[in-house]
């Protein structure tokens, strides 16, 4: 292993050398210690009821974890990120199959955790031509899994269910683990997580502020045409002064149009996957994919946003700035070059 | 286009304990695997630690749903009657615990749960419901129990007189409840003991019985009870039906 590829890996000692995981981080720290001085305001001025301030505390507490979880690794190394994805993408897999139930069909389970595994080690190997190649094998491989039992009732269903939760839990957000590649992961990473979760944010706010019109009143009875729009212009903005001022100086993403595009596109797809599994939800008739995250519910309910956007995200960077992860060094343990 | 049909995992709305406890607890992949791991090396401990004979292993029957009774006089009767049932059946398998002892903690609960598969069942008063639900899966799932109706071990090895429990979740079902009599256990691991002596396990299991034409009353219960402790105790002075390996 290269000392490049090393650092890469496992380097922190230039974790806040970029602005932007600076800022990022200084600001979570703030916000996360500025918030519960709002909740005892709250409590004290407005007077919120007892459940509702008990509630705002779980959330403020789950959120310290899943603000560790997420920053944590990003400023450990790639190796961490690509770890953490896995194990992300392994529960997240997992409330899919228990939500839908094929989670009993245990075949189609492994087959589905070994194409994880494929593509941890495509990413870890930096071999992108075979992360591009886990779709079609792993789908290949949970179609064939239960043909042997010989049970033809329910192929299509459980086929079906398996590659679903395949390819959006497992191939869609190892996308996020895929953008290690480039040495500049740490803000592409925070980029995408904070545009996107400040895009629920500002959805939810701009829904309560102004209501209105429903979007998807049987999908997500909560959601407002006047939230999506409110998401979009703020997270537009967001992403414009972000990207112009932080981020993208000097490159090809450093152009209005372009900005503008990834706004749109952060915004809209982030809406997107979480009308996708508001559309699971309420297909299968349950509240929450699970429990793990007080306050929020499942692992899916907090990061159902980045199935979308984050292949959209990674190919959107490339298009623009061209292949990310240039100059690094492919194949690493497979050796024998692109 | 009809919509297809979904079935989530029946403790979906569960968490931790709440969930170990449960006795709608479904398990997927992973504790499919670990269980098979820790079986696996569990018996190959038995072999090494204890050399048990299997006197009758033919009179198993051939598929489940099916209920293993035995007498109770160590914390090793479980793992052993567990142990000597094909690998193909590891997730029907489930031993029925006292919650009181195994449930309690998180960590034993988590092990019970996750690797054991036991269900948690209060020693007194079992709630009608819990057993509604037992008598469900058995006929629904084909799981196979593990259940030693004497409610706690002998604190003596002496067997001691069986409780109507079984009766009331097998009268009138047409599940086989398998009588089963474990020789060397409270020699090995006595209740209190913190380890296993290396002493010679046997098992003798005795012919199915059906208990269809049982009356589902506390009169059907009990009388299946008093059968089924008469089998064991058969079984103990000596009486085998099958070949030993």
């Amino acid at each position: 292993m290269s000392e490049a590829t090393f650092k890469r890996f496992f380097g922190y000692e230039d974790a806040f050398a970029h602005p932007l995981t600076c800022g990022v981080v200084i600001g979570l720290i703030v916000l996360l210690l500025v918030t519960p001085l709002i909740f005892l305001g709250l409590r004290r001025f407005v007077g919120v009821c007892d459940s509702t301030y008990t509630e705002l505390w779980s959330r403020w507490r789950t959120w310290i974890w899943i603000s560790v979880g997420l920053i944590v690794p990003i400023l450990l190394g790639a190796a961490w990120v690509i770890a953490g994805v896995f194990v992300l993408s392994l529960c997240c897999f997992r409330e899919f199959a228990r939500a839908t139930g094929i989670f009993r069909e245990k075949l189609i389970g492994l087959s589905a955790v070994l194409g994880l595994c494929l593509i941890s080690f495509a990413i870890i190997d930096n071999y992108p031509r075979l992360f591009f190649a886990t779709p079609i094998l792993g789908i290949g491989m949970i179609a064939m899994v239960t043909i042997p039992q010989d049970r033809p009732n329910g192929f299509i269903q459980r086929v079906a269910l398996g590659v679903m939760g395949y390819l959006f839990f497992g191939f869609s957000l190892g996308y996020l683990a895929l953008l290690t590649i480039d040495p500049l992961y740490r803000p592409l990473i925070l980029l995408l997580l904070v545009g996107v979760e400040l895009n629920d944010v500002f959805a939810y706010c701009t829904g309560r502020l102004f209501g209105g019109r429903k979007l998807v009143p049987n999908t997500s009875p909560g959601k407002t045409v006047a939230g999506a729009m409110g998401a979009m212009v703020l997270t537009c903005t967001l992403t414009f002064v972000v990207g112009h001022y932080v981020m993208f100086q000097g490159t090809r993403m450093d152009q209005w149009h372009t900005l503008l595009i990834m706004g749109i596109g952060i915004s809209g797809f982030g809406q997107f996957g979480d009308l996708l599994l508001s559309s699971i939800k309420r297909d299968i008739g349950i509240k929450d994919l699970g429990h793990v995250l007080p306050g929020h519910g499942g692992l899916l309910d907090r990061f159902d946003s980045l199935v979308i956007i984050t292949p959209m995200y990674y190919h959107f960077l490339s298009v623009v700035l061209g292949p990310l992860g240039q100059g690094q060094a492919e194949r690493i343990i497979t050796g024998g070059g692109p | 286009m009809n919509g297809w049909e979904f079935q989530p995992a029946r403790d979906l709305s569960l968490t931790g304990l709440e969930r170990w406890r449960s006795l709608q607890r479904e398990h997927g992949l992973f504790s499919s695997v670990a269980r098979l791991v820790w079986w696996f090396l569990l018996r190959a401990a038995f072999h090494v630690w204890h050399r048990p004979v299997i006197v009758g292993r033919e009179l198993l029957p051939l598929e489940p749903p099916f209920v293993l009774v035995a007498n109770h006089t160590s914390h090793l009767d479980a793992l052993l009657l567990a142990s000597l049932l094909p690998a193909k059946w590891r997730d029907n398998v489930s031993p029925v615990a006292a919650s009181d002892t195994f449930f309690e903690k998180p960590a034993t609960a988590a092990f019970a749960a996750w690797i054991l598969n036991a269900l948690a069942i209060r020693r007194r008063g079992v709630r009608s419901h819990d057993l509604s639900e037992m008598r469900e899966q058995l006929a629904r799932q084909g799981a196979i129990y593990i259940i030693f109706p004497e409610g706690t071990r002998s604190r003596n090895g002496e067997i001691q007189t069986f409780k109507s429990g079984i009766g009331r979740l097998v009268a009138a079902s047409a599940v086989p409840v398998v009588p089963c009599y474990l020789d060397g256990c409270y020699r090995a691991c006595p209740p209190g003991a913190r380890y296993s002596k290396p002493f010679r396990l046997t098992v003798k299991i005795g012919k199915p019985m059906l208990f269809e034409d049982s009356p589902d009353n506390r009169a059907g219960w009990d009388a299946i009870g008093h059968l089924l402790q008469s089998e064991v105790e058969r079984l103990a002075d000596g009486a085998a039906e099958g070949g030993q390996e």
